[in-house]
């Protein structure tokens, strides 16, 4: 067990290092002075830059240079935005729990509608209930994400108007920012209506949700029919049906876990894919999530805003894979104890 | 009467244009308390049938039988939960490979209580039942002659070595008191000792229960051994079917023969060094298969007659479907 745990942690330790490296690269492969890109202040006169090029010792070799960084990075000095002006922790500390929030409704509502109707299929296999569910979810997954939100704008918010068009709450209330959740943070605030803003709050959040988890959603049907179909045909289920059990008893004690186990690999997978489009869809919702401020920052040519921006993202992705590749090796007797961690 | 009653079964698999007749015209008897015994070569259908009986067919896979009853009750036309009823408490079915035939996600012990029916655990309350199916499953392993059950009920399936794993398997059949145990090749791929030891359990049984047992396996030592009768299988059509002894006496079917001879324990009169003797030709696939007899194009008695698939005659006990029968002359 500690083996096993030592080795993820390891594996974890090592790809945040490279991904620090390059982010730190990043700063002589972009145009423009290196040391602005780094600490994203413009140094006023010779006397300022000569200071930071001592404090970020510019002066040294490469490898003292990244240590530093390292150790800024560790500290939460991430540096300064171009355009704000504003330290980009704390840029990035009201961003990314904004995308993890919405990443992770449609990620629940996915799980939620996507197992159950991918069971459903997989057990009436080839039959037209099955094809039916089958090509709906093809249809699903071959939506492309921006036209879908695009789309639910124009229909659900320009013509039909029953929900807001953009944003994460109304103006109207004033939400004090303590977990970065806003539904979380509504039920902590004080002085205001909590179910009033909590509607409203899920007003906002249900067309943005509704895009992303569309094509997850469509993703999970099809890996769940598949791994269902698959156990389906496996010996020990023709076994089980001999010794007499029932249709639920087979479903409940064999066929489930055995079908979920191979998912739950391909779900990690699939974070990337929700993520990418989470950043999307934020993008079209003015939703102030992550994906919108880098692609703000890539507009502005903030550089300093990109470096750590891409780093937080990458992190996130890497943790959550890590974390789920982890739990599968904890639920799954079948695989080998001594099997190398990978991402 | 016969507990299991099995006449004209015929089995055809579709595969998208034409049928091919996997199993042509199958008779198979198990009377109550007798071990029968099912051989053939590989591919001649013997899975097959087993999977024909407990129902755990394919739905390409099209079933047709004059008969096909247990214990007078017809299997064909029942409903699946009265199937389902005979599989759970009945008949039991251990299957050829024991390790792809378990769950992998689930401990051997889980995997035996719950093929424990309900009636035989006792106690009211969840935990008493709880411990009483632990009880039976501890008495079971042992019984099958596993000694360790401690580190054997909690091991996973691919933790396990093969003849452990078939013994599980067998346990897992009786755990439930059947009146039918229906054995796949249960000694595939163990050791001696080991095979020794499955087959000699199977043998109590049969005596101390009076478990009917349908095995069937391709080692002709062990079948000899224990079998009280026996039928031969080519190809998807029974060609011979009778008491052991008069069998191994007097085989009618040339196939029969062909079997038993290439059997060397059985060859008393075999000189040494002498070659073994055997019958050309491999079994046919089933996309290929020989009108009539299908042994026909391999039967050195084959003559024009063959292409018209014999009927089934009967001398007493002793059915067989040729032509042209050996040792006719002495009867």
């Amino acid at each position: 067990m500690i083996r096993i745990l030592s080795r993820y942690i390891i594996l974890f330790v090592l790809t945040l290092l490279v991904l620090a490296a390059m982010s730190f690269s990043l700063a002589y492969l972009f145009p423009g002075d290196v040391l602005t890109n780094l600490t994203g202040i413009t140094a006023q006169n010779d006397i300022q830059r000569n200071a930071l090029i001592k404090q970020f010792r510019l002066d040294s070799g490469y490898l003292v240079q990244f240590g530093y960084y390292l150790n800024e990075l560790f500290a939460g000095n991430w540096g300064y935005s171009f355009i704000s002006g504003l330290p980009l922790r704390d840029e990035i500390g009201l961003a990314l729990p904004a995308t993890i929030e919405l990443a992770s409704y449609a990620m629940l509502l996915a799980i939620v509608i996507g197992i159950p109707v991918g069971c459903y299929a997989g057990l009436r296999s080839y039959t037209p209930a099955d094809y039916g569910i089958n090509s709906a979810s093809m249809v699903g997954y071959s939506f492309p994400v921006f036209w879908l939100a695009l789309l639910f704008i124009l229909v659900f918010s320009l013509e039909l108007n029953i929900v807001p068009l953009s944003g994460r709450i109304s103006l109207l209330f004033d939400i004090p920012d303590k977990t970065g959740f806003i539904l979380l943070d509504i039920l902590l605030a004080d002085n205001i209506d909590r179910s009033l803003a909590f509607k409203d709050a899920l007003q906002h959040l249900l067309l943005p949700t509704l895009a992303i988890s569309t094509i997850t959603t469509a993703s999970m049907i099809r890996l769940t029919r598949r791994s269902v179909i698959d156990v389906l045909n496996r010996p020990y289920i023709a076994a089980a049906r001999s010794r007499g059990l029932s249709r639920w008893q087979i479903f409940f004690r064999h066929i489930l876990r055995n079908a979920l186990l191979p998912i739950l690999p391909l779900m990690a997978i699939q974070i990337t894919t929700l993520i990418t489009n989470a950043m999307i869809v934020e993008t079209l919702f003015s939703w102030p999530g992550i994906g919108n401020w880098l692609i703000q920052a890539i507009y502005q040519r903030d550089y300093p805003a990109l470096r750590v921006g891409m780093l937080a993202v990458a992190s996130m992705v890497i943790t959550l894979t890590i974390l789920i590749d982890l739990f599968n090796r904890l639920i799954d007797p079948s695989r080998e104890k001594y099997e190398r961690a990978t991402v | 009467m016969p507990m299991l009653d099995i006449k004209n079964l015929t089995l055809e698999i579709d595969n998208g244009t034409s049928r091919v007749k996997a199993l042509d015209k199958v008779d198979l008897t198990v009377n109550s308390g007798e071990i029968r015994a099912l051989v053939g070569e590989s591919g001649s259908g013997k899975s097959l049938i087993v999977s024909a009986i407990s129902g755990a067919l394919p739905p390409q896979f099209h079933i047709t039988a004059d008969r096909m009853s247990w214990n007078g009750e017809s299997l064909l036309s029942m409903s699946t939960e009265q199937r389902r009823e005979i599989m759970r408490r009945d008949i039991a079915v251990v299957f050829q490979n024991p390790i792809t035939a378990m769950d992998p996600s689930a401990t051997l012990g889980e995997q035996l209580e719950e093929s424990i029916p309900d009636e035989l655990v006792k106690g009211k309350w969840f935990w008493q039942r709880r411990q009483s199916r632990r009880k039976s499953a501890i008495s079971t392993v042992h019984k099958v002659g596993i000694k360790h059950h401690r580190h054997y009920l909690n091991a996973y399936p691919h933790q396990i070595p093969t003849d452990i794993g078939q013994k599980f398997m067998i346990a897992m059949a009786l755990i439930s008191q059947p009146k039918l145990l229906i054995a796949d090749d249960p000694t595939r791929g163990m050791e001696t000792t080991t095979k020794t030891q499955v087959l000699k359990l199977l043998t109590r049984l049969n005596q101390t229960r009076s478990l009917s047992i349908l095995f069937i396996s391709h080692d002709l030592l062990a079948i000899s051994s224990m079998a009280h009768t026996m039928t031969v299988l080519y190809c998807g059509q029974s060609v011979e079917s009778g008491r052991m002894k008069m069998l191994r006496k007097r085989p009618l079917h040339p196939y029969t023969k062909a079997l038993l001879d290439s059997a060397p324990s059985f060859r008393k009169d075999l000189p040494p060094k002498s070659i073994l003797p055997n019958m050309d030709g491999i079994i046919p696939s089933l996309k290929h298969v020989p009108i009539g007899c299908r042994l026909g194009p391999r039967c050195p008695r084959a003559q024009k007659d063959c292409v018209i698939t014999p009927a089934v005659r009967r001398i007493h006990d002793h059915t067989y479907s040729c032509h042209f029968p050996l040792h006719m002359e002495k009867l």
